[in-house]
């Protein structure tokens, strides 16, 4: 860009009042059209939702606002000029900048080395740091983010180390601040820290894109929110005049409960029952789980709340057989699987939604009939001799994907890494339910989904509640631990800390057990 | 029209064999650019040779000059592709369950050693003689697999990484198999003065047989071998793609983690893959050299077995498809006659040819990475952005693990 040319730019934008606009932007794949005529107008300062169900075209929208992707049709301004994008760098000169979802630091430099890294200011090769600091400071201050430039990133919180990207955008005097589910990996309390730091940003002028799925969190900060559905732009709407039911029928095209329709538990014999269940920590460290006794009666489901990294991973591994216990007893129905194999787990009535779906629930380069029949291959539906009856696996995932309606491209042979996290999910939700099976290990099973497939999912849940199976769920969202359990059980630090009435208790006396502030009569006086 | 052309193109298969050639065309490129730029820098080689010499190496067996001369080194070809289809094999095979079997030259030589000696060792009729080749033939396939079974355990119940253990157990059985016949001079073939290699199996009476293809390929060394070593490669294709077996190998392969999850036992599935890998590699060499024409220099522990070494290339050749290592070591072998009729026919002597040879190897090597921008350009930045993704899942994961 020329000096002249610059200087228009800023003449114009003074009293232009979109700052970056992407007007009937359409963008097609093969098979698919993933933005279909969408229209994206951001106002200088204002906080703008972009909401959209997971596949509904956000990312492609995006991608093709840094270039990464040309668009079949339509145009991209900026200030109301028509400019061309076509790689990032061309739009970091444009002043765009990202915060992804998951942060791109190194772990072992300071947060000051972060921020520059890629623009190091030096002389003849020789870095200029103090410069960059007084900047960075600077910054720092005038928009609230308290950050320490000195501190190592891999020992500040995930909310500094985000707060860490947010300057890195700044220190590049970036105008337009896109932030790609920023807060699916903090704290509640962390949250509305990151709320208050976008307030500012706008109101000094910057303006946000804000990409999520959480409601909300629009109701609470933006100013104005888009919709897209199936890569078709649906509207834009001024938050303060709309709700959350309006918003999320726009996302997902009906109506969705917010409230899990369920009756109240009907407990019957207990399926799991845990004695004094330890894991060993790391070297030198103390037990991941200590002495977590529990059971699960079929027809309800035991919430295991927690903050992240308390423990709860390791005790659903222990329960699942993935790690070895140190101590302990797990019987199911009334049997000690405590050193069972997995196998003899999974086909003696246990059933697990794994954490990470990517790590343990499916294999990627596999099939998604591959995949449907991960721990049933070996029986006689599915193989004779050896050999893999592949007609079998066809007919069976065809029939899952007609039940629990998994989508995905070109049905039970499409490739499970093409699909979506959503329908990645809903696939293990199928797979897992349609075992046979008398207990549900069920972690965290919506992270990372849009609320259509959540209440999906919940309401499979109680579902097979309602069928009689015990269900054990891990979870850290609040909301999902009040509405889905019928019993909650708090962990802190590896040890179950108390339990909870869902009905009889309050998110603040759950977020109290759930911070180590309060526990239950009897393990004080250890 | 276009779609089809489009989606034929989409596919894997036709992604992998188009990189695997062009590959090939790359390295036979620079390959033919050394060739015109030691004509260019020595006066004892006309340029014009380096234009013959491209012709000569792209014959093949070919060239050999006259219908008689190709005949035999058409069988011969055919006979040497045979070992090199089953490295080849074993070193696809631990590739689809996510190993490195760099171990099969030593793989191969304890083959080797087992299967001569069996073959030599137990007197014959000819009424027994075949079935002492197949008891050679046997016997050398499992003490591959044995020695293939170290570097699995290791790997599966130690966390020792598979090339490291590999290496070590090449270099092993290069001395262990020297030691051997050191200590046992009643099989090295010590006539006209000469021992640097074992008797010939046919001392004993001992051979693969032969159903006529001698009389097909006159003088050359070509034996049923080639077809054993067609046949199991269709039944390692079909082991991987058909079998439950094929199923776990591939998923522990994929993502071991998954594998665990879903109940399968991946220690198990690394300890049978590397087994399977090193009984292919042994049986490779046993068939090599229960032919009778061929004799194993056993004074082996300088020098470990190029066959078991191509196997690398060929796999990636054939982006580990055992159907597509027929064609690589198929290949693989056309090529290397073609340079052995560089030498021949060209002012180049047998070190340029070797070179040239190398090169095309070397650039064989590269398919995968073809493969990958072809998927890349194919789709685009979409590709990128989502590896970009998972790159970001992956350093995700790896945090989480770290952090406990």
């Amino acid at each position: 860009m020329s000096e002249q040319t610059r200087k228009d730019a800023v003449t114009v934008a003074s009293d232009y009042p979109y700052v970056i606009e992407m007007c009937h932007i359409t963008k097609e794949f093969p098979g698919i059209i993933a933005n279909d005529d969408i229209t994206l107008q951001l106002r200088r300062g204002e906080i703008h939702a972009l909401l959209g169900e997971n596949g509904a075209g956000k990312s492609t929208l995006m991608s093709v606002l840094f270039g990464l992707y040309q668009p079949e049709k339509g145009e991209i301004k900026k200030d109301g000029k028509v400019v061309s994008i076509k790689d990032p760098n061309d739009a970091n000169a444009l002043g765009i900048g990202m915060v992804h979802q998951h942060f791109k630091l190194v772990d072992v430099f300071t947060v000051l080395d972060n921020i520059i890294l890629g623009v190091e200011p030096n002389t003849m090769g020789f870095l200029k740091k103090k410069q960059a600091r007084e900047k960075v400071l600077k910054l720092s201050e005038t928009y609230g983010l308290g950050v320490d430039p000195d501190a190592l990133v891999e020992n500040i919180t995930v909310g500094m180390q985000q707060r860490t990207e947010i300057l890195k955008m700044l220190y590049r005097d970036n105008e337009i601040l896109i932030f790609d589910e920023p807060t699916a990996v903090l704290t509640p309390q962390e949250i509305d820290e990151l709320m208050g730091v976008m307030r500012g940003l706008a109101a000094e002028g910057k303006s946000i894109l804000f990409i999520t799925h959480k409601l909300n969190e629009i109701m609470a900060v933006a100013d104005r929110c888009t919709v897209l559905r199936k890569g078709k732009y649906i509207g834009t709407v001024n938050v303060a005049q709309t709700t959350k039911e309006e918003l999320s029928n726009m996302m997902v095209g009906r109506d969705v409960k917010f409230v899990v329709d369920k009756e109240p538990a009907q407990p019957g014999e207990t399926v799991l029952q845990i004695n004094n269940l330890s894991v060993k920590g790391g070297a030198g460290k103390k037990d991941a789980v200590h002495n977590v006794s529990l059971n699960v009666r079929e027809g309800e489901i035991v919430c295991i709340a927690g903050i992240d990294g308390n423990g709860q991973t390791e005790f659903v591994h222990a329960l699942t057989g993935l790690v070895k216990t140190s101590g302990g007893s797990i019987r199911l129905l009334g049997e000690d699987i405590t050193k069972k194999s997995i196998r003899y787990r999974n086909t003696h009535g246990m059933s697990h939604i794994p954490e990470d779906r990517h790590k343990h629930g499916l294999v990627l380069d596999y099939t998604l009939e591959q995949n449907m029949v991960l721990q049933r291959y070996f029986e006689s539906q599915f193989q004779k001799g050896g050999f893999i009856r592949f007609e079998e696996v066809r007919t069976y995932t065809d029939d899952l994907i007609e039940r629990f309606d998994v989508r995905s491209g070109q049905g039970a042979v499409t490739t499970s890494r093409s699909m979506s996290g959503g329908n990645q999910q809903k696939a293990i939700v199928a797979r897992e339910m349609d075992r046979e099976h008398k207990l549900l290990v069920a972690v965290q099973p919506t992270r990372g989904l849009d609320v259509g497939a959540i209440e999906y999912i919940h309401k499979q849940i109680v579902g097979s509640r309602d069928r009689g199976t015990a269900v054990l769920l891990v979870s850290l969202e609040l909301d999902e631990v009040m509405s889905l359990s019928d019993r909650i059980l708090v962990m802190y630090e590896g040890e179950i800390v108390g339990e909870l009435d869902p009905k009889a208790t309050t998110v603040q006396e759950l977020g109290l057990y759930m911070a180590g502030a309060k526990r239950r009569e009897g393990k004080e006086a250890e | 029209m276009k779609n089809r052309i489009k989606a034929f193109f989409a596919k894997e298969g036709t992604k992998s064999v188009l990189s695997s050639l062009l590959c090939i065309a790359a390295g036979i490129f620079v390959g033919w650019l050394v060739l015109l730029a030691l004509a260019l820098f020595s006066d004892k080689i006309p340029v014009s040779h380096a234009f013959k010499g491209l012709g000569i190496i792209l014959a093949g067996p070919f060239a050999s000059g006259g219908s008689k001369n190709i005949a035999f080194v058409l069988g011969d070809m055919l006979f040497e592709a045979a070992p090199l289809m089953l490295t080849g094999l074993s070193v696809a095979i631990a590739f689809k369950t996510g190993l490195f079997n760099i171990g099969a030259p030593g793989q191969y030589l304890m083959g080797a050693m087992s299967s001569v000696i069996v073959a030599l060792a137990i007197p014959t009729t000819p009424a027994t003689a075949f079935w002492v080749w197949l008891l050679a033939l046997l016997v050398g396939m499992i003490s591959g697999m044995l020695w293939g079974m170290i570097p699995g355990f290791f790997k599966a119940f130690l966390g020792v990484n598979e090339v490291i253990v590999c290496i070590m157990t090449n270099w092993i059985a290069a001395n262990v198999v020297s030691w051997v016949f050191y200590n046992n001079k009643q099989f090295i073939n010590a006539a006209g003065g000469k021992s640097a290699y074992t008797l010939p199996t046919t001392a004993n009476g001992v051979s693969t047989p032969k159903l006529g293809l001698d009389k097909l390929f006159p003088g050359s060394n070509i034996d049923i071998g080639i077809f054993i070593a067609i046949a199991i490669a269709i039944l390692i294709f079909i082991l991987l793609n058909k079998t439950t077996l094929g199923y776990e190998l591939k998923a522990c392969g994929h993502n071991k983690n998954a594998a665990k999850y879903a109940g399968m036992n991946e220690k198990r599935n690394i300890v049978l893959s590397m087994a399977l890998a090193g009984g292919l590699a042994a049986l490779g060499a046993s068939l090599y050299f229960l032919n009778g024409g061929a004799e194993l220099a056993w004074n082996t522990y300088g020098k470990l077995p190029d066959t078991g070494f191509n196997g690398i290339p060929v796999a990636l050749l054939a982006s580990n498809n055992p159907l597509g290592v027929i064609f690589g070591s198929g290949f693989l072998r056309y090529i290397d006659k073609g340079g052995y009729n560089l030498a021949g026919f060209t002012a180049y002597n047998e070190y340029v040819s070797d070179l040239i040879i190398a090169v095309i190897i070397y650039f064989a090597g590269f398919s995968k990475l073809i493969k990958d921008l072809l998927s890349r350009r194919k789709a685009a930045k979409a590709e990128k952005a989502d590896v970009a993704i998972k790159a970001d899942d992956a350093t995700q994961a790896g945090k989480e693990e770290d952090g406990k």
